[in-house]
């Protein structure tokens, strides 16, 4: 009888240690959206550098990485080069990048043809922020990246930087 | 025996557990931008405003991100004076001074009667995060000579634009 109850206690412990496992899942450091939070920003378009309204939804069917980021913000820069190496390495596999600045035009396009940016960046500020918030980022910080599978759901959503292998290690099943 | 196969299932649960706590980001535990950098104004005697910010541990600010701005603008702010940063040599943005732990800024303002004060900064953490710029809202009253600071965030988006046509080009 004793025994029954350690034991009921153990598996308690058990599934909240579980429960703690899967919260703290490093692929979502910045919390799991809704799926409608997705859709809305599937469903958004934005300026592109050249002020082209350019709607989110056409790179659907592709892998995509959406990274919100900004000039100003130096953890951001730091990884494009690496994100450049990765569009052009998978890109033909189905991988797409699509660059959110929380910035202005005339600096985005400097730093777009500086680093050879080879994927677009759009371009928002409030629009962009509401995006970045309910896609996961509560805190507004950046860089922010969200990646979403090929029927445009997500599967990650992560707050600072990222690199080639984390990055490889989410996209890996659905590429 | 019975328990100590339970006992040791929950071993193997939280050393599952806690490979995902080691594989999370650093940036899981961030905290929110305004605990981060804690405001406070206060207008410490006449014509003299005095900022400060409470920088926690692994955070900074950026010196020339700050802008600041009275209502009504005939309250009339001097130029800011800042106390000497840290000074880095950045990889992207050249010469920056950046700020940790306990910042103090003053201000002169002009005005006798009480105005209301804005402040637009910005930060970072060292796990390599940036907040976008914030807004600081103080109502400064000689009278009772302290700052009720209230945030509002809501103003931040707006005033980037001119955050950002402000900024030194690199």
């Amino acid at each position: 009888m004793k025994n029954t109850g350690q034991i009921a206690l153990l598996v308690l412990a058990a599934v909240s240690a579980l429960a703690a496992g899967f919260w703290l899942h490093p692929w979502n450091s910045g919390g799991v959206p809704e799926s409608g939070d997705v859709a809305q920003l599937m469903a958004a378009s934005l300026p592109d550098v050249e002020g082209r309204s350019q709607a989110l939804a056409q790179w659907q069917g592709k892998v995509m990485v959406v990274n919100f980021w900004a000039t100003w913000c130096q953890p951001c820069l730091e990884e494009i080069p690496e994100f450049v190496r990765m569009q052009k390495k998978f890109g033909s596999q189905g991988l797409q990048f699509v660059g959110i600045a929380i910035d202005h035009p005339a600096k985005v396009r400097e730093f777009a043809a500086k680093h050879h940016m080879n994927y677009p960046v759009l371009i928002g500020e409030m629009e962009a922020i509401e995006l970045a918030r309910v896609s996961g980022n509560e805190l507004g910080g950046l860089p922010f990246t969200v990646i979403l599978d090929r029927k445009g759901q997500l599967i990650g959503t992560e707050l600072g930087g990222l690199n080639e292998r984390k990055l490889a290690t989410i996209i890996r099943s659905a590429i | 025996m019975n328990l100590r196969i339970a006992a040791r299932f929950l071993v193997e649960l939280l050393l599952a557990a806690c490979a995902g706590c080691a594989l999370a980001s650093a940036a899981a535990d961030l905290l929110a931008p305004e605990q981060a950098f804690r405001f406070s104004a206060t207008l410490i005697e006449p014509g003299l405003v005095e900022v400060r910010y409470r920088i926690a541990d692994g955070y900074y600010m950026y010196r020339d991100k700050f802008r600041f701005a009275a209502i009504p603008q005939s309250a009339g702010l001097g130029e800011a004076r800042f106390p000497p940063g840290r000074i880095t040599d950045d990889e992207f943005f050249g010469r920056v001074e950046t700020y940790r732990g306990e910042l103090v800024i003053r201000l002169p303002v002009k005005r006798a009667g009480g105005f209301t004060l804005k402040v637009v900064s910005q930060g970072c953490a060292d796990v390599g995060v940036c907040y976008i710029p914030v807004t600081e809202t103080a109502r400064l009253v000689p009278a009772r000579m302290s700052g009720e600071a209230v945030r509002s965030e809501g103003d931040a988006p707006k005033l980037l634009l001119r955050l950002q046509d402000a900024a030194p080009s690199r």
